[in-house]
Parts: C-alpha cells; sequence; structure tokens
C-alpha cells in the first residue's frame, strides 16, 4: 500500500486564543516496503503528523491519499485495520488481564472468528519474540517486554503499513537495540514502516528513506545519506564523524550505517 | 493541547486576581446562597448586572469567560424546555398537538436559566480568578478552626492542590488512551448503552492503573523531599486580608440584599 | 584506584556508606540486593550501571529510607536512615526517572517551594531560596508556569531546582533522562554538570556517555555489586559490559572498534581529529 500525505496542515482549537498551528503543509509518501524515518525536534509536529496517518485527527487542510483513494472516503475501521498507529508509550493502553487477552483485542474488534483471533495473537507476538508472555499479565511484565506486547496488539490487525511513534522511548540502550532489530524484521516480511524518533542514530541505523521536519514543516526528505549530509551538525553520530573527515579525507564517501562507517574508517586507515 | 474546561485559572492581573482566596469563597459563598433568597426575575437581573460588571473587572476576555458557560448551556436549556413543555401556568402563547406553550413556564424557565447562570459563573469566576494553589490555600486556612476538632484540614488541602496539579495530566492521558485503543479498532459511541458501558473499559483499566502508578510514585517523591504531613511546616503562599478584601465581602452581600427586596 | 581532582577532596571521611546491605521485597524468592558495599567521598562522582532489576532503584530507595535494609548497614552523613529518615533527606535528595509523577504543586515555583515547607523554613527566606534554585536551573520567568505547560526537560530542572532549595550535599539522580528526547537530555545534563564541584554525586543510568567524566562507576547485576572502576577501564571492557547488557554510544564503539581509546573519545569531533592524527603518522611512517 502506498500512504501519501499531500499538504497537510493542521490547526489545534480554531478560532480560541489557544490556537495552535500544528502542521503547516506536510507533502510526504510512504512507499510499500519501506522504512520511512521521522526525526525532528520538540514541537516539530512528528506526533500530530503520525495521527493524521489513520485520520485520528483529520487534516485541517490538504488531503491523506490510500493508493491513491482519497482516506475520508474510506471506512474509519477499515483505514484504522489497514494503517497500524502505535503511540508513545504504548504500553500504557494496555488493560486485559493476560497478554494474549489484550492482543486479541483489535482483531476481536474487526469481527474475525476465534481460530483466526488466536492465530494472529501468536503470529503477532511472534514476529516480537513475546511467545512466552501469552499467558502473563500485562502490568506484571518489564519495561520492554510491555513494549513488545503492545506493539503485537497492534500488529494483530494485519495492517499493511506499522507506524511506530518513537517506539524506544524510554527502554535501556540494549532493549532498544534487541527492539529495532525486531523492526527490521517487520520490514521484511513485507510491512511498511514509519519510525518516527528524535534518536537520530536509530533511524540511520534502520532507514530506508528520512523526512526531517521542523516546525510543522518538511525540512528535507530523501535518503539518509542525502538528508544528512545536507546538514552534518544535526546528524546522527556516524555521519557527524564522517563528515568531519571528508573535508581532508574526501575517499570516506558518504556512510550512514554504523557498519558502513566502521568499513569507511578502517579503509582509511589501512590506506 | 488542552482544551481550557471550566473554572481553569485564567493568569491576568486584575482587582480581582489580587482579592484575598479567602475573601473570594466567603464572598461566592455568600453569593450562591443570595441566589437562591431571591424570588424576582428583576432582583435576578439586578445581581447579573453586578456580576457583568465584576468580570469585566477581572479583565477576562468575555468570549473566554462565555467559553467557560459552554458544559452547562446543555443543562440550561433542558430546563427552559422542560418548562416551557410542562408548565400549566399563566396564559396560553402558541399551541401544538399536544403541546402548548404558556406564559407562566417561559418566564419560569428564563428565571431558572438564570439562576443556573449565575451560580455557575460565579463559581467560574472565583477559580478563573484564583490559583489554585491560593484556593487551596484559602481553604485549609478557613478550615483551620475545625482542626481543634481533629478535622485534617491540612491534609484537605493538600489533596485539593495535588488534584488541581493532576487534573490536566490525567486528562491528557485519557485523551492519548482512548487514541490508542481507537488505533485498535475501539468505537466508544457505537451501539446500546450496555455496549456503551462495556467499551469503556479498554479506557479506564488503563487510565486507573496509570493514576495508581502516578500516585505511588508522588508519594514517594513527597517523602524524599521531607514530607511528614502538616506538622511543623511553613507556607510559601501568604494570606493577607486587607481592606479591600473586607470591602468586597460587604458589596457582595449589600449587591445581594438588594436583589432578594427588589 | 585514580581520583582526578584530589584537591577538592579531604579523603578519609565518607559521605555515604553501605556496609553489606541486602534487601528482599515481601513475596519475592529473590534479593534484590545481597551483601553490597560501598563508600562515597565528599565530591566524588559515581556512576552506577547494570541491567532493569539489578537492583539500581532498590539500592537509591535504601539511601533515604523509603526502604529499610533487611541485614547491613546505610549511613549518610553519619546518621542512619532506616531509623533517621527525615534527618538524612536534609542532606541527600533524589531525582527521579519521570519528573511529571513527582511536581506536587500546580506552579513551577511553588513546587520548588515545598521542601523548604516541609523543613519548615521562614517564608523570606523561602523566598530567597526559591529564587535562587530557580535561577540555578535556568528557569527564570518560569515561576507562575504549571507544569503541565512544559517540556520534558524543563519539567526535570524543575525537579532539580526543587531539590537544590534545599541544598543537599548529596545528589542522587536516579535515570533522570530516561523519560526524555535528545533535547530535554542535553539541557538535564548540562545543568546537572554545574554541579559537578559543588555536590556529591550517585548518578544511575543507562546512558554510557553521562559517565565518561564520572570518578567511578559502579555495576549492579542479580542484586551484586559486580565492579567499581574508573571509566577508563570501564569502557574498554568488552566482556564487562556485554554481561551487563550494557551499549556504548556510537562515537566511543567506532572508537573502540577501530582500536582507539573510548573513554577520552567523546565527541564526533575528538574523534575525528584522533583518526586523522593517527592516519597522518601513519601515512608519515610509509
Amino acid at each position: 500500500m502506498r500512504l501519501e500525505l499531500r499538504d497537510v496542515r493542521y490547526v489545534y482549537a480554531p478560532g480560541t486564543p489557544f490556537e495552535v498551528e500544528a502542521l503547516r503543509g506536510v507533502s510526504l509518501v510512504v512507499e510499500p516496503g519501506e522504512v520511512l524515518g521521522i526525526v525532528g525536534g520538540t514541537g516539530s509536529g512528528k506526533s500530530t503528523l503520525v495521527q493524521h496517518m489513520n485520520l485520528l485527527l483529520t487534516p485541517t487542510g490538504g488531503e491523506v491519499l490510500v493508493d491513491g483513494v482519497d482516506a475520508t472516503t474510506l471506512k474509519k475501521s477499515e483505514l484504522r485495520r489497514r494503517v497500524g498507529l502505535v503511540f508513545q508509550f504504548p504500553e500504557s493502553a494496555l488493560f486485559a488481564p493476560t497478554v494474549e487477552e489484550d492482543v486479541a483485542f483489535a482483531p476481536r474488534q474487526l469481527g474475525l472468528d476465534e481460530e483466526e483471533v488466536q492465530e494472529r495473537v501468536l503470529e503477532s507476538l511472534r514476529a516480537l519474540e513475546a511467545g512466552e508472555l501469552a499467558a502473563r499479565s500485562p502490568f506484571a511484565l518489564s519495561g520492554g517486554e510491555k513494549r513488545r506486547a503492545a506493539i503485537a496488539g497492534v500488529l494483530a490487525m494485519k495492517p499493511e503499513v506499522l507506524v511506530l511513534d518513537e517506539p524506544t522511548a524510554g527502554l535501556d540502550p540494549a532493549t532498544r537495540e534487541d527492539l529495532l532489530a525486531l523492526i527490521l524484521g517487520l520490514r521484511n516480511a513485507g510491512i511498511s514502516v514509519v519510525l518516527v524518533s528524535h534518536d537520530l542514530d536509530e533511524v540511520a541505523e534502520v532507514a530506508d528513506r528520512v523526512c526531517a521536519l521542523q516546525e510543522g514543516r518538511v525540512r528535507a526528505i530523501g535518503t539518509p545519506a542525502e538528508v544528512f549530509y545536507r546538514e552534518p551538525a544535526q546528524a546522527p553520530a556516524t555521519v557527524r564523524v564522517a563528515s568531519l573527515l571528508r573535508e581532508s579525507k574526501p575517499e570516506i564517501g558518504a556512510p550512514v550505517r554504523f557498519a558502513e562507517t566502521l568499513d569507511a574508517l578502517r579503509a582509511l586507515q589501512g590506506a | 493541547m488542552t482544551s481550557r474546561s471550566l473554572g481553569q485559572f485564567y493568569p491576568v492581573a486584575s482587582p480581582v486576581h489580587d482579592l484575598d482566596p479567602r475573601a473570594k469563597i466567603l464572598a461566592t459563598a455568600v453569593f450562591v446562597v443570595g441566589l437562591f433568597l431571591i424570588d424576582s426575575t428583576v432582583g435576578l437581573l439586578f445581581v447579573a448586572a453586578a456580576l457583568v460588571a465584576l468580570v469585566t473587572m477581572s479583565r477576562i476576555p468575555a468570549g473566554t469567560f462565555l467559553l467557560l458557560l459552554r458544559p452547562v448551556l446543555f443543562i440550561v436549556a433542558l430546563t427552559v424546555l422542560f418548562q416551557v413543555l410542562f408548565s400549566r401556568e399563566g396564559v396560553t402563547l402558541a399551541e401544538w398537538g399536544f403541546f402548548e406553550i404558556r406564559s407562566g413556564g417561559l418566564s419560569l424557565g428564563f428565571f431558572l436559566a438564570l439562576r443556573i447562570l449565575l451560580l455557575v459563573s460565579s463559581a467560574g469566576l472565583l477559580t478563573a480568578t484564583t490559583a489554585p494553589v491560593a484556593l487551596a490555600d484559602g481553604i485549609e486556612d478557613l478550615l483551620s478552626p475545625l482542626k481543634r476538632v481533629r478535622f485534617p484540614a491540612h491534609e484537605v488541602a493538600m489533596m485539593m492542590t495535588i488534584a488541581l496539579r493532576f487534573i490536566p495530566t490525567l486528562g491528557k492521558e485519557a485523551e492519548k488512551i482512548k487514541g490508542a485503543q481507537a488505533a485498535r479498532g475501539a468505537d466508544f459511541s457505537e451501539g446500546g448503552p450496555l455496549r456503551r458501558a462495556r467499551s469503556l473499559v479498554p479506557l479506564l483499566v488503563p487510565l486507573t492503573v496509570g493514576a495508581f502508578r502516578r500516585a505511588d510514585e508522588l508519594a514517594e517523591a513527597m517523602e524524599s523531599r521531607g514530607y511528614r504531613g502538616g506538622e511543623g511546616r511553613t507556607r510559601y503562599r501568604e494570606l493577607r486580608f486587607r481592606k479591600r478584601d473586607a470591602l468586597a465581602l460587604a458589596v457582595t452581600a449589600l449587591v445581594l440584599l438588594v436583589g432578594i427586596l427588589l | 584506584m585514580e581520583h582526578p581532582g584530589e584537591g577538592t577532596r579531604n579523603g578519609g571521611s565518607f559521605v555515604v556508606s553501605c556496609e553489606s546491605v541486602s534487601f528482599s521485597y515481601p513475596g519475592s524468592g529473590r534479593p534484590a540486593l545481597s551483601d553490597v558495599s560501598f563508600e562515597l567521598r565528599p565530591g566524588e562522582y559515581v556512576g552506577v550501571v547494570g541491567p532493569n532489576g539489578g537492583g539500581k532503584s532498590t539500592l537509591v530507595r535504601l539511601l533515604n529510607g523509603l526502604l529499610k535494609p533487611d541485614s547491613g548497614r546505610v549511613l549518610v552523613s553519619g546518621r542512619d536512615p532506616a531509623t533517621e529518615p527525615f534527618e538524612v533527606r536534609k542532606h541527600l535528595g533524589i531525582l527521579f526517572q519521570d519528573p511529571e509523577n513527582g511536581l506536587v504543586a500546580p506552579f513551577v515555583e511553588d513546587d520548588v517551594a515545598f521542601g523548604l515547607e516541609n523543613l519548615g523554613v521562614p517564608r523570606k527566606e523561602m523566598r530567597d531560596r526559591v529564587a535562587g534554585a530557580i535561577r540555578a536551573v535556568g528557569l527564570e520567568g518560569f515561576e507562575r508556569r504549571e507544569p503541565d505547560t512544559l517540556s520534558g526537560g524543563e519539567k526535570q530542572r524543575v525537579a532539580l531546582a526543587g531539590l537544590l532549595a534545599v541544598e543537599p550535599d548529596i545528589l542522587v539522580l536516579d535515570e533522570p533522562t530516561s523519560m526524555l528526547d535528545a533535547a530535554g537530555r542535553r539541557e538535564v545534563l548540562a545543568y546537572l554538570e554545574t554541579l559537578r564541584a559543588e555536590k556529591t554525586v550517585l548518578h544511575v543510568t543507562h546512558h554510557l556517555e553521562e559517565l565518561v567524566r564520572s570518578d567511578r562507576i559502579l555495576v549492579l547485576n542479580g542484586g551484586e555489586l559486580v565492579a567499581d572502576k574508573t571509566p577508563e577501564r570501564f569502557l574498554s571492557d568488552a566482556d564487562l559490559l556485554r554481561e551487563n547488557r550494557l551499549v556504548l554510544p556510537v562515537v566511543q564503539r567506532l572508537a573502540l572498534e577501530i582500536g582507539l581509546s573510548p573513554a577520552r573519545l567523546r565527541t564526533p569531533e575528538t574523534l575525528a581529529e584522533a583518526i586523522l592524527a593517527k592516519t597522518e603518522s601513519g601515512t608519515r611512517a610509509g
């Protein structure tokens, strides 16, 4: 599925003294099967933007297109199934007595028969390496386990696009790396992933393309190298190191991922 | 962005904001009691005019103040409708089948609507012009004579302060959980009352769990910062009852007295 | 063990000491801490790391008497928090993980005053100390703001101001940046940095880059103190890092992988310089 936002604008509390323009005309495309990283600081509009992808918020202006069709013409439940949205700190919405029951919530809302529901629960828990958590209470899990259970709860709708708002926030670095590996696994299984993150290092590791937001506008969009090397001062650590070396050692190229950068540095030292 | 709700503090500088919270609490109490003693529409209109003057003095924009009243408009409309449709007093003004509109219903509806609006406005003016902490301090102080009969005045005020502090936080959290469950296909508006009540479970359970977690962490933080109840505690905010506070109280009483007599 | 900046410390006397401290949560079979001993000297900056469930939070709560040890003893400025928690809390302040849940009052200045109110400080003195603490965290002009309208970093700075107002000698930082985004982390760390010379600090974190300038790093795993090392030795010990689920930040990991010292090279700039210096000398030698 190809998800497109065309000149999307959004104003909070219009017509009141507390009016805020959060999005000022954002256009972007989530291509099938890619990981699109969305980066930007506080107040850039990231969290507002993602809520437009399944129309939890209705744009004040512009449109959202699903395979070229205006998303407002689709049934809301259908749209929310196809575009799975995982909020920041999603574990705060866990509610059922067991993980299994919680993950079953979304497929049951879809009206699937019980056999299909169980199948999807197992499948999505397995995809997040959380199969052994099925019978446990979601409230008795560690931070990383809760996070995986909550993502499984959205994955169980079999979305075509999975939108993750700061999925690693508050996790320790080792748990974060594990989760990023799982997210890459989902992409490899054919799901498009939108990864919203303030952590440039993690976006550098997993994104196929990057969109940088600033004050409700798209500042840059393209491959990680295109976006990050344009403004190396606001780039992942790998890009910052490489771009500092580039002035005197242009042969280093434009590495972004850790492994690429390490290879480039080794080549430089070997030469 | 949280929407401003009924009774939220509106931080501007004004003579009304500047009054001692105890004076404002007492004046509001006098006002509310007085309202129920006024039995004429003219009396209510007179009091309403005085309240409009006070709101103007408070420098809260009229639009914002009217926004405060929005949540009760439904109740007001219902009251008027009820009176208009079911009152059997006065002369008939119009008639459709079973329904007739009589002058008595119309005027009683107006009277009651005005009373509700005044009631809510006065409470709204109190909370809009008094910082929540000052409000809690004022209440603690007014209740403190009851400490002698072991009434936990400090604890009540602390509970209020904390409630005021966490209302916006929990409101945001509720919004977020609602969004998260909607993303999983929950619909909070569909079906009969039973189904709707059941659909609230995925909202209320996490909200409650979250509130308990917050309460735990808050208790730890408070203890770690040396909190041990009201004993031996000093207060950062100073309450000073000045001449103008006494004057404000007297004027309030006078206005209501005139209203009652009219 | 090296202690840079020895001049500021009068070694010998300890401000915090744990002597064979053990603790189990009721109903849990496994001890949360077993036989943990260490000391903090005045003015030291000591990091605490280790996997979740390793005992870090438990340790923090034993230090100010929120929890009491089953055996062993904690001493803070010569007092036992298990028996004199209120005395200890005047000397030792804790900055918790989630500032959202630690702010008590609906306004910034009232919250900063909370600890002073508890101590019964007279109002006039309170005003000065609150203003001073707000200045120390760079939040002048925020006095009448509601916590709910602040960013995560600003909330954590309010919480810090609330601790500083009480003027404790010891600060315990319990993962104070883990709920913040990159900008919020930088902002809070910048203000914590200014306290380095004045206070004794125990800093619990998962982010090793926050500890590169510390005097020592303690590792808690499975309730036991498994290491107590300088950052130089600790950051180069790949096995120790792996066993305790610790991940070096990108710059340090790159440095380690190409054979440079991770503790000295904290920023992309210093790493790039070191690489240039190395390749240059390499070319000359060749």
